[in-house]
């Protein structure tokens, strides 16, 4: 206490010194001060200091000055990164090479990068509203894509908000870049289609490689964000359309959002050109006939015709002109910016599907019919084949026909009850008499055993039963009923009470199939082949589309041909002129089934109508429909072209499916097509 | 153990006659202010060139921000500078219950919110109470120690210091913050350390430490407890054994050593700074800004600003040397290796050699609450060093007279 006081008092300077003295002696009184374990305290703090510093200096120098370039390099190398440059897609063009079928064109997509949306939530939800707004889209499905693509984790892709943006709307997205962070324009190539609708169904659409596609795709070199075809002719020759990818290199920050404009490394090379055998008028003509056969099958009062299909192919070689589906779609909702809406606009998803009668499938190769009298003529080369009739032996026709054999006697009844006459084999094609096909069909269920199935063996030697391997896609095998195959469909696992008989190939199954009913399918595409074969003298085209694939200088590429017409063995050529003369009276003998339409065509043509009854399934009715058919080729001494319609529960073949395939014919034979006199006839 | 003016009485402090203000001001240690006045310009500088391009067409928006921060910080300098110190020891006890208060007042937020949250905030400025709490928390145990001054080398100081010394360590810890929870941790046995506890308290306690970090990181998951959050066990294992350690965990490191490194010695500029303005190094601004500094600065820049550390650390740890009482001592020992330590840790886990934990850079980091509360720290060194000079001088100038 004394010595605080002393040190607040001024005091004499002796008594001071003497304090100070005494102060030195005594550290309990003495001010705070510097002790030796302190001092050695904070020299060990001092230490730490040094040694903390030595340590990051020594480290600093390593990094920037040791291996500084060894960094600045990687740093470098950070923000380049090299990405992939899709090709322009190649174009389809028709025989000609003049009339370009599917083509690209350059539009401007825009895309949003989800990474530079604003931090803050309200800010975010705010630009997207506004960016929903401008681009008309919906914004639920925005975030939606938003909230996917952050499920999978994937940071390095923008969301394409428009695939294809109108001019006006891009003006007005540059003008206000700022107010958009994380959007950019690209400019890219879509599919384009100069004639619209124009054989939709074969010339398939492209879209982005699907995970299903991937695994096999992936291996031939095709990144996950390539656009592929699909379907069709797109895909099929997708390897030739889709070209070399070129690489660019471009300035990424962290989240791989490019910061500056693309410096190619290489050169994207185009696809090359498709060259269809198509040829694009007949194809406009042929779809416009099937609609016109459609609209003379409703005029006669078939209210549910609405849908068909029209196959026109060159019987040489097998090469398909002209390649009808009805009803079709606008290929261009493929394109852009595809909605729900507008794929149910179109027909092409879920229940719209249905109510539109399925646009997307093409009925040439997909569809299969029962083909009806059509069929006829193989029943007539097979029955002439395993010498069950003689071609101009006269065989009764009448109103009905009971097999002797079967005791059941049930009645089969031919298409017109009044008549009642002996024919020869062309007389009966030409007339199309069911009882004569009734007879030597229950001819075929008498043969032997040790005969096999004759009809059905003849049958699958014309194509059917079987893909016709076409290249425009895989088309379906259809069906040739056997012993067999009723013995494996039948069994007790089908769920039919009635198997065990149900299993067993009756008489009515041999009658059946000689005029093409029962559970035969064809599909369109067979029909025409076999008729191609009639026409040329017993030979199995391979039908195709591909005439040729081009480089975009011009120089072809090497493809694999198509297999050359086969003949088909054992066939008496003999046989073939008879069906060929019934065919030829079909159409110019007055009594002709399709004599009306075709008796006084300029070109001489050949063919044979069809009504094949088929169980259909149509709002507010359901039970056998008509479907109408008409098969045949032209001109008769040397084919050029072979047609083949089908028109949905078009009722009769001569009112509805011969009109349309004369203008296809017509068109062909630059002709005009002759104002027609519906007949009445199967 | 440490003796100093007051050991004998206790009275002491009622007696003891305040300095005059002008005094104080003249015997400031302007070395000291003048390295720390360099450090907040090289950091504002540090944070012109990183934030330039952070702000779409506002390349000065954080730069504007942070010098108000800056001023404000000032303001908290010169007050804490004029304040006697042994204010803050009378009131050791109002001092450890608010700042703990407070903390733990942002815990609660934090689970109310089901987060965490560091923040608090004050509608222009969010506060975050922990940035502060380093220096109160330093003051408040000061005061502590400076009571059982007698006692310093008994276990029963010992104990009883590191036992309040957990509650704001673990609140921290809690929120969860481990890197301040560290700082917290490091002052503490600075404190103990400058105090004048006996060797053989630290060397256990030093023990202890080793076998809860032992514990943590790991037999504790390797028995199924995990005391750590998943992130804070990958980033500190990451650094004891990189080779385990994932690409994604390894990627904030890496990318801030090729940052640091890219700026070579001249550094980038902050135009060209690609690792910096295309987003390569996280937390630009703020954890890693040393990296972002260092790329655009080089190894001129990088080494200019730990130039500047040691220099104040320098005079800091002067400051302990020249204190008027324990508790000053103590409290500067403190302030010193806090500031020591979250240099340190920062700096070292930008280039690699040090675990990554959430701790701004002192001085340079974006960031109101730890720029102010690092100036109010350099401002308490400061009245330290002004009271200490002045009894000192006093003394001095009474024995030449005398």
């Amino acid at each position: 206490m004394a010595s605080t006081t002393t040190r607040r008092l001024p005091l004499p300077p002796s008594r001071r010194a003497r304090e100070d003295e005494a102060g030195a002696e005594q550290t309990a009184v003495e001010p705070y001060r510097l002790t030796p374990k302190l001092a050695r305290r904070v020299a060990v703090l001092s230490g730490l200091v040094v040694i903390g510093f030595a340590a990051l200096l020594l480290r600093l120098w390593a990094l920037q000055v040791l291996a500084g370039s060894h960094y600045a390099a990687q740093a470098q190398a950070n923000q380049v990164r090299t990405v992939r440059v899709e090709p322009p897609r190649g174009q389809i063009v028709d025989r000609t090479g003049h009339n370009v079928l599917v083509t690209n064109k350059l539009v401007t997509a825009i895309e949003l990068w989800p990474s530079g949306l604003p931090k803050i939530y309200a800010q975010r939800v705010a630009e997207l509203r506004a960016l929903a707004h401008i681009t008309r889209v919906n914004v639920r499905q925005l975030t939606r894509e938003i909230l996917a693509q952050r499920a999978v984790g994937d940071m390095l892709d923008p969301i394409v908000v428009r695939p294809q943006a109108p001019t006006a709307m891009l003006t007005y997205l540059q003008e206000r870049a700022a107010a958009f962070p994380g959007l950019t324009l690209t400019r890219s190539y879509v599919r384009s289609y100069p004639h619209g609708d124009f054989a939709t169904q074969l010339l398939g659409y492209v879209g982005p490689i699907t995970p299903q596609e991937l695994p096999t795709l992936g291996k031939e070199g095709f990144a996950p964000t390539d656009v592929v075809g699909q379907t069709g002719i797109e895909a099929t020759y997708n390897k030739y359309l889709f070209g070399v990818p070129g690489a660019a290199r471009v300035r990424v920050d962290a989240l791989g959002r490019p910061r500056s404009a693309r410096t190619l490394t290489t050169q994207p090379q185009p696809g090359q050109t498709v060259r269809l055998t198509i040829d694009a008028g007949l194809q406009i003509a042929a779809q416009n006939a099937l609609q016109y056969g459609i609209q003379s099958a409703r005029n006669t009062g078939e209210w549910a015709a609405d849908g068909g299909a029209i196959v026109a192919m060159s019987p040489q070689d097998g090469s398909i002109l002209a390649l009808a589906s009805s009803p079709t779609y606008d290929p261009s909702v493929y394109t852009g910016h595809i909605t729900t809406r507008k794929l149910e606009a179109q027909g092409l998803v879920g229940k719209s599907a249905l109510d539109k009668n399925y646009p997307s499938l093409d009925r040439a190769l997909d569809a299969t019919y029962p083909p009806g009298s059509t069929f006829k003529p193989l029943t007539a080369i097979a029955a002439l084949q395993e010498h069950l009739i003689k071609p101009y032996a006269l065989y009764p026709c009448t109103g009905t026909y009971v097999a002797p054999e079967d005791h059941s006697h049930h009645v089969f009844h031919n298409w017109d009850p009044n008549v009642n006459q002996g024919m020869d084999l062309p007389t009966a094609l030409a007339q199309s008499c069911d009882t004569y096909f009734y007879r030597v069909g229950n001819g075929f269920y008498q043969l032997p055993t040790d005969r096999g199935q004759p009809l059905q063996k003849w049958a699958r030697a014309f194509g059917f039963g079987k893909a016709s391997a076409v290249d425009a896609g895989p088309d379906v095998p259809g069906l040739v009923p056997t012993i067999g195959y009723k013995h494996r469909r039948f069994s007790r696992h089908s769920g039919d009470p009635n198997w065990r008989i149900d299993r067993i190939w009756k008489p009515g199954d041999s009658i059946n199939l000689a005029i093409g009913q029962g559970d035969l399918l064809v599909t369109p595409l067979q029909m025409t082949r076999f008729y191609a074969a009639i026409a040329n003298g017993g030979k199995l085209v391979t039908p195709h589309v591909l005439m040729n694939v081009e480089n975009p200088n011009g120089t072809l590429v090497p493809t694999t041909p198509p297999a050359a017409p086969r003949p088909i063995p054992g066939l008496n050529p003999a046989y073939l002129k008879v069906v060929q003369q019934g065919l030829f009276e079909g159409t110019h003998d007055p009594l002709g089934t399709s004599y009306g339409v075709f008796g006084n065509f300029p070109i001489p043509i050949a063919g044979k109508t069809g009504t094949a009854q088929k169980v259909v399934s149509l709002p507010g009715f359901t039970g056998e429909g008509d479907q109408s058919w008409w098969c045949g080729y032209g001109p008769v001494n040397a084919p050029k072209l072979v047609v083949c319609v089908v028109i949905e529960n078009g009722g009769h073949g001569g009112t509805a499916a011969a009109p349309a395939a004369e203008r296809v014919f017509a068109h062909f034979f630059h002709v005009p097509s002759a104002q027609q006199g519906l007949i009445h006839s199967d | 153990m440490l003796e100093y003016a007051g050991s004998q009485r206790a009275g002491l402090r009622n007696e003891r006659e305040a300095p005059h203000l002008l005094s104080v001001v003249r015997s400031i240690d302007w070395i000291l202010l003048a390295g720390v006045g360099a450090l907040v310009l090289v950091g504002l500088w540090g944070v012109a060139g990183v934030t330039k391009f952070a702000v779409p067409n506002d390349p000065t928006y954080y730069l504007n921000r942070q010098i108000l921060y800056a001023a404000a910080g000032g303001v908290a300098l010169v007050v804490a500078a004029l304040v006697d110190p042994d204010l803050y020891r009378r009131y050791w006890r109002a001092i450890f219950i608010g700042t703990a208060t407070v903390i733990a007042f942002v815990l609660l937020i934090g689970h109310a919110a089901r987060g965490s949250t560091r923040w608090i905030s004050l509608g222009f400025f969010t506060f975050q109470p922990s940035e502060f709490g380093k220096l109160l928390f330093v003051l408040a145990l000061a005061g502590m120690l400076a009571e059982r001054q007698r006692a310093v080398s008994t276990w029963d100081t010992t104990l009883r210091v590191v036992g309040l010394g957990l509650l704001p360590v673990t609140l921290v810890f809690a929120q969860p913050d481990l890197g301040t929870a560290l700082v917290y941790m490091a002052a503490l046995g600075a404190m103990l350390f400058v105090a004048g506890a006996p060797w053989k308290h630290l060397a256990v306690l030093g023990g202890l430490v080793l076998v809860v970090a032992v514990g943590v990181l790991w037999a504790g998951p390797a028995a199924g407890v995990s005391v750590l959050k998943g992130y804070q066990q990958q980033r500190l294992t990451c650094f004891t054994h990189p080779s385990t350690c994932s690409v994604a965990a390894r990627y904030n490191v890496e990318q801030a050593i090729t940052t640091v490194g890219s700026g070579e010695i001249r550094g980038r500029g902050p135009n060209g700074a690609t690792q910096v303005n295309l987003g390569f190094l996280p937390e630009s601004q703020t954890d890693f800004i040393f990296a972002g500094f260092a790329e655009q600065r080089g190894f001129i820049g990088a080494a200019l600003l730990l130039g500047l550390y040691l220099f104040v650390l320098w005079r800091g740890l002067r400051v302990v040397t020249v204190a008027r009482d324990l508790f000053s001592a103590v409290v500067a020992g403190g302030i010193v290796v806090a500031l020591l330590f979250q240099i340190f840790v920062n700096v070292g886990m930008t280039m690699g050699i040090a675990p990554i934990t959430g701790i701004p850079l002192p001085f340079v980091s974006v960031g109101g609450s730890s720029l102010i509360a690092n100036l109010a720290a350099m401002g308490v060194l400061l009245a330290i060093h002004a009271r200490g000079r002045v009894s000192r001088g006093r003394r001095a100038s009474l024995s030449a007279r005398g």
